[in-house]
């Protein structure tokens, strides 16, 4: 296997993480680092569909929602081990997004329309959720029955065992997209010409579904983690349109389409936000999320790749440069792939 | 029966004012092909700005629409120049300007938030909780007032693009922007305008629901999606569509509201939007209604 840039930065990056949830740090920097994961994780699983592929979902809630939900409810109803409710909601995350994803890709809804679907999507299970008052408890949210320490049972009083399972998936999530590496390119030819990459041989719908179904399986995955962790959930905070957006701005502003743009983007986001709640958040609600929206803007109209892009911009400005000094004028040269 | 006269009423009018709230987003989606995620949350803040001009200087909703119209259209036109212009005409536009927008509608929001919190807010006026007796059906006189202004809004608005030179152009640019520079049109002049105009009169439909419905910074969540739902459903760019739109939605959601519960009766009109997104998304009226 050859080592190559990325794959250096990755396995920096991970004996980073596992060196700093094992110092002794204050509890708070341990739950920085578990919020980052989480949404390096679910943001790595936005990008398969969403980055790769260019559908771009703004709904992805619904399925952290119904891996949430789905694993709560089996466990309070019929104390099913989270573990298995893990996977349930997995499941049935996939089996909602087959529902949608088939007759979205089927009937090619793309760009904007694509995009409206899935908010409609989030705002159906939401509403479902909410009206499900039996099961759901409606819009209070439902919380986790306490139980003491226990593998089987996915809870712990300390913060260590949840940052493992995290780090775990997060892993396991990175590797699977890297190891996908022809699909990858699949979905990078139907994002850009859908006709062409068709015209070639790529099964574009059997592609599209099976991201589409990854995508889901672990944000579903996701969901179920983040219950266990924060013990409550109610279908506006874990099925709305934040959770959604900031799946779609980790990856967006690290750089979406790329393995490791999504941790990136969550490596800086997360602490930033967390740090702006801690400080001025009492004083200032909603500051962080603020923050969030217009780092979004900015990135869109000036960064557009993300932040994974600036070593390319930086590189390019530097070719250009010296093949200005090379012609010696300011009108030849300029080889350098500019945005 | 009389019930079922009392419904359609009902829906009806909630169907106008529900399409007095896209009306600005489909003429911008129609010209310039843009989706304005953010489009809500402008009817958030044309909301609080009635109700502030209302509680602190005591204008009435109505003759606020004579300030709040205005200003948004400022607003619009700063926020084309800083935001929407400059991803224009580049790469994945359709992608960026959802994403720019969405990105916009959180900062306002949170913004809301941080300034006037997150409290429910409302306004009595002399019209809170009286009705019409029109022929035995009892009709809410905020509603029908809000009903009527829309009309006037939508056949102002139709004079306006039909029968007026620069309603001309922008129907040019709608239909083909090479044509129409060819032409001698300004696109980036009507671009402007055009979403200026969105903006504003989502501001307006702001001031004409204040009496109606309660503000709060995540307001415009709720009737984003409901606007998109409706400009869908008739057609999104299709003028007369957003009409039909909202009435048809209006109501589906005030049948639905009788029958079922609320929250069922969104989930209803989210499925049908679906389904039109699958089967015809260019809208229930087709192409044939462009503008």
């Amino acid at each position: 296997m050859k080592f190559s840039k990325p794959l250096v930065i990755f396995i920096i990056l991970t004996l980073a993480l596992v060196i700093a949830g094992f110092s002794p740090i204050p509890v708070y920097v341990k739950h920085v680092l578990i919020l980052t994961l989480l949404y390096a994780y679910m943001g790595t699983a936005w990008n398969l569909m969403c980055g790769y592929a260019g559908r771009l979902s703004l709904g992805h809630s619904a399925f952290v929602a119904i891996g949430a939900y789905t694993t709560i409810i089996l466990f309070r109803q019929i104390t099913l081990s989270p573990w298995l409710g893990m996977l349930m909601g997995g499941l049935l995350a996939v089996g909602v997004m087959l529902l949608i994803a088939y007759p979205c890709f089927r009937f090619g809804l793309k760009g904007p329309y694509f995009t409206l679907a899935s908010i409609a999507v989030m705002e159906i299970v939401q509403n479902l959720l909410t009206s499900m008052r039996d099961l759901t408890g409606g819009s209070l949210g439902l919380s986790l029955p306490y139980k003491p320490t226990s593998l089987a049972l996915f809870q712990f009083d300390g913060k260590e065992p949840y940052f493992l399972i995290i780090l775990v998936l997060w892993f396991i999530a990175v590797a699977l997209v890297w190891k996908m590496e022809r699909t990858r390119y699949y979905l990078e030819a139907i994002r850009e010409d859908q006709d062409a990459a068709a015209a070639l041989g790529i099964s574009v719908n059997k592609n599209l579904i099976k991201s589409a179904v990854i995508s889901a399986f672990l944000v579903g995955i996701g969901g179920a983690f983040y219950v266990q962790y924060f013990r409550y959930i109610d279908p506006a905070t874990v099925g709305g349109f934040s959770i959604a957006l900031n799946l779609a701005l980790v990856a967006i502003i690290g750089g979406s389409g790329t393995i490791l743009g999504p941790t990136i983007g969550a490596v800086l986001l997360i602490p930033l936000s967390e740090v702006l709640r801690m400080t001025v958040g009492s004083q200032l609600p909603g500051l962080h999320l603020l923050v969030y929206g217009i780092l979004l803007v900015i990135t869109i109209i000036y960064l557009p790749k993300g932040i994974v892009s600036i070593p390319g911009i930086i590189r390019a400005r530097k070719i250009r440069k010296a093949n200005l000094a090379l012609t010696g004028s300011g009108i030849a040269g300029g080889s350098g792939a500019d945005e | 029966m009389e019930t079922f006269l009392q419904i359609i009423a009902s829906g009806i009018l909630l169907g106008g004012i529900y399409a007095l709230i896209s009306v600005g987003l489909n003429l911008i989606f129609g010209v310039i092909k843009i989706v304005n995620l953010a489009h809500g949350d402008f009817l958030m803040v044309g909301m609080y700005l009635t109700f502030f001009l209302f509680t602190l200087y005591k204008i009435n909703p109505y003759t606020a629409t004579l300030l709040v119209f205005p200003i948004l259209l400022v607003v619009g036109l700063v926020i084309f120049r800083l935001i929407i212009k400059p991803l224009l005409g580049k790469s994945e536009t359709e992608v960026n300007t959802i994403l720019a927008s969405a990105g916009l509608g959180y900062v306002l929001q949170n913004l809301a938030l941080m300034l006037w919190k997150s409290d429910f807010r409302a306004i009595e006026t002399n019209l809170t909780g009286k009705s019409i007796n029109i022929g035995g059906m009892m009709l809410s006189s905020g509603r029908l007032w809000a009903f009527i202004i829309c009309v006037v809004v939508a056949l102002v608005l139709y004079y306006l693009l039909m029968y007026t030179k620069l309603g001309a152009q922008v129907r040019a640019v709608s239909q083909d922007t090479d044509a129409a520079t060819l032409m001698g049109i300004n696109v980036n002049m009507i671009y402007s305008l055009t979403f200026a105009v969105g903006i504003g009169l989502v501001g307006l439909a702001g001031c004409i629901i204040m009496p109606i419905f309660n503000v709060y910074p995540t307001v415009g969540t709720y009737f984003n999606t409901l606007a998109f739902v409706i400009v869908v459903l008739g057609g999104l760019g299709s003028f007369t569509g957003a009409l039909v739109g909202g009435l048809i939605i209006g109501l589906v959601e005030t049948f639905a509201g009788v029958m079922a519960s609320a929250e069922l009766a969104q989930v209803f009109s989210l499925l049908l939007f679906l389904i039109i997104l699958f089967v015809k998304p260019e809208g229930i009226l087709g192409k044939a209604a462009r503008v």
